[in-house]
C-alpha cells in the first residue's frame, strides 16, 4: 500500500470513527427518549451563527447564558468530514492577533479553550503549512458559545462546525428557555422521529 | 500604484459566473450557467453558446480556440462557439477549475486530484504539478485550483491553505513561492485560506475571500496595492481574475453575478 493510500486510510478511519462515535452516541439517547416524545434542535439554517449570509457580525452566545442547564446543554460541534483541516484554522485561532515566530496567529479564539488542534497524517515538523490538522472539541469545557461556529461558516470557513443540543445534557424543558429567548427562532421542537433525520432531508419533506 | 473601476458588466448571468478571461483582442469570456458568454470590450454581448455539463472556467488559446473547463472534460470551441474537440477523464479532470497554456502543452486545474495536470496539445496527459508534497496536492479548501502562466512560462499556483503562490515549472518542480498568513497586514492573505484566484502580467494578482478583496504583487512577493476591496459582496468567494495586454483586470463576483473591470490609474 502506497504511502498516500496509507494516509488517506487513517484521515478516513479517523473521519468516520468520529462521526460513527457521535452519531451512535446521539442516537443512543434519542431512542431512550423515543415512544413519541418531542426533543429540542438547533437548525443551523436558522442559527445565527451558522447560516450563510450574516458577515462582520457579532457571534450570538444566548445559547449559553439562556439555558437552564449549568454551562448550557449545546455545545458546539465539528462535523470532520466537512472540515478542511486547515493550518490557520479561524474558529481555533485569533486570526486578528499578532503572527508569532511559526507564522501562526499568536492567540486562540475560543474563551474556555475547549478546541485543540493536532498535526495528522504525514506530520511535516519543519514548515507547519506542510500539514492537515484535527480540531476537536472538549465537550467538558465548551459552553456553546457560537464563537467558533461563526468564524467557521463560509466564506471565511467551510461551516463544520455548528451548534447542537446535547441530549445527555438537556432537561428537555416545555417552554425551552433558549427557544424563548432566540430572535432567530432557531429552536425547534421535534418528534424524536423527526429529529434523528438530517435537517436538509427534513427540510425537503421527505 | 492605483487602480479605478471602469465597468462593470451585471445582468447577464442567471445563476451562477465562475471562469473569467480576456483574449489579445480584449474580448472578455464568462463560465457559468452552462455557457460561455463572449462579451465585447465595452461589455455588450457579443455571442454565447451551451457547455455540456455547467462550465467551471474558460481559458482562450494562443490560436484562439476556447476551452472550457467542466466537471470531468474539457471541451474545446473555435471562436464562433463551434465544438471541435473534448478530453473526458472523470479521474484526471475532476473538476477543471482553470486552464492556462505554455508553448507546447495545455494546463488544468483538477480540483479532484488537489493539482495542475499538463497535456500535449491532443489531450495526453504529460506530467502532474503540485503533488509532490506531504499534503499530497495543494491545500484547496475552497474547492478550487486557479493557476497563470506568465511570460516565461512559469505557473503561479494558489495555495490557499499555505497562505502562498507557488511557482513551478513546466515539469513540476517547485521554484519557489511568495505570501505568508497575515489577518491585518494587508500584505499578508488572511482567513483559513487565501489567495483563492490568481492571473499573470506584469506582475502577479490574486484574488482572496473573507473580505473579498484583489491585490497586485511584484514577483518577488511584495505588496504593490490594494486594487480593489469595497466592490464586492462580502459572501463572495473564489472570484476569477483576468488580466489583459494593456494590464486591465477582470474580477468575476460570485455572488453579484457581475464581471467588475479595473485599470491602472496613470500617475
Amino acid at each position: 500500500m502506497s504511502e498516500d493510500l496509507t494516509r488517506r486510510a487513517l484521515l478516513g478511519n479517523v473521519a468516520r470513527g468520529t462521526v460513527l462515535l457521535t452519531l451512535a452516541g446521539g442516537a443512543g439517547f434519542l431512542i431512550r427518549k423515543a415512544n413519541g416524545q418531542v426533543v429540542w434542535q438547533v437548525d443551523a439554517a436558522r442559527c445565527l451563527n451558522s447560516r450563510l449570509g450574516e458577515v462582520n457580525v457579532e457571534a450570538c452566545s444566548l445559547c449559553t447564558s439562556a439555558c437552564v442547564v449549568a454551562l448550557s446543554a449545546v455545545r458546539a460541534v465539528n462535523e470532520y468530514s466537512k472540515c478542511g483541516r486547515c493550518n490557520v484554522c479561524p474558529a481555533y485561532f485569533n486570526i486578528t492577533s499578532a503572527v508569532d515566530e511559526h507564522g501562526l496567529p499568536s492567540e486562540k479564539l475560543c474563551p474556555r479553550d475547549a478546541i485543540t488542534r493536532k498535526a495528522i497524517g504525514k506530520v511535516d515538523p519543519e514548515d507547519p503549512a506542510n500539514n492537515f490538522y484535527e480540531y476537536a472539541i472538549d465537550e467538558d469545557k465548551c459552553d456553546g458559545c457560537g464563537k467558533c461556529v461563526m468564524k467557521c461558516k463560509e466564506p471565511l470557513g467551510l461551516g463544520s462546525i455548528t451548534l447542537r443540543i446535547r441530549y445527555d445534557k438537556c432537561v428537555n424543558c416545555n417552554r425551552c428557555a433558549i427557544a424563548t429567548a432566540c430572535p432567530q427562532s432557531a429552536l425547534l421542537q421535534l418528534p424524536v422521529e423527526q429529529a434523528i433525520r438530517p435537517p436538509e432531508v427534513r427540510r425537503l419533506g421527505l | 500604484m492605483q487602480y479605478r473601476q471602469v465597468r462593470v458588466i451585471a445582468g447577464r448571468f442567471r445563476a451562477a459566473l465562475r471562469g473569467v478571461a480576456v483574449d489579445k483582442g480584449g474580448h472578455i469570456y464568462a463560465a457559468g450557467d452552462s455557457e460561455i458568454k463572449v462579451f465585447d470590450a465595452e461589455g455588450a454581448l457579443a455571442r454565447n453558446w451551451p457547455t455540456a455539463k455547467p462550465a467551471l472556467s474558460v481559458a482562450v488559446a494562443p490560436d484562439g480556440s476556447v476551452y472550457a473547463g467542466e466537471p470531468g472534460q474539457i471541451e474545446i470551441f473555435d471562436t464562433a462557439g463551434k465544438l471541435i474537440d473534448g478530453w473526458r477523464d472523470e479521474k484526471l479532470l475532476g473538476f477543471v477549475t482553470a486552464i492556462g497554456f505554455t508553448n507546447d502543452s495545455v494546463l488544468a486545474g483538477d480540483v479532484g486530484g488537489r493539482a495542475v495536470r499538463r497535456f500535449d496539445r491532443h489531450g495526453k496527459l504529460l506530467n502532474t504539478i503540485g503533488k509532490d508534497n506531504p499534503v499530497n496536492g495543494l491545500l484547496i479548501c475552497n474547492g478550487v485550483v486557479s493557476f497563470a502562466v506568465d511570460a516565461q512560462g512559469v505557473i503561479h499556483a494558489a495555495n490557499p491553505g499555505k497562505h502562498r503562490v507557488e511557482q513551478y515549472a513546466s515539469d513540476g518542480r517547485l521554484l519557489g513561492h511568495i505570501g505568508r498568513f497575515d489577518g491585518v497586514d494587508p500584505a499578508g492573505f488572511t482567513g483559513c485560506c487565501n489567495p483563492t484566484n490568481v492571473a499573470v502580467g506584469d506582475c502577479l494578482y490574486t484574488t482572496e475571500k473573507a473580505g473579498p478583496r484583489v491585490k497586485a504583487y511584484d514577483f518577488s512577493g511584495k505588496l504593490l496595492t490594494i486594487v480593489a476591496e469595497d466592490a464586492f459582496d462580502a459572501n463572495c468567494k473564489n472570484m476569477s481574475i483576468a488580466v489583459d495586454s494593456s494590464g486591465r483586470l477582470y474580477v468575476a463576483d460570485t455572488v453579484k453575478l457581475a464581471i467588475f473591470v479595473f485599470e491602472e490609474v496613470a500617475a
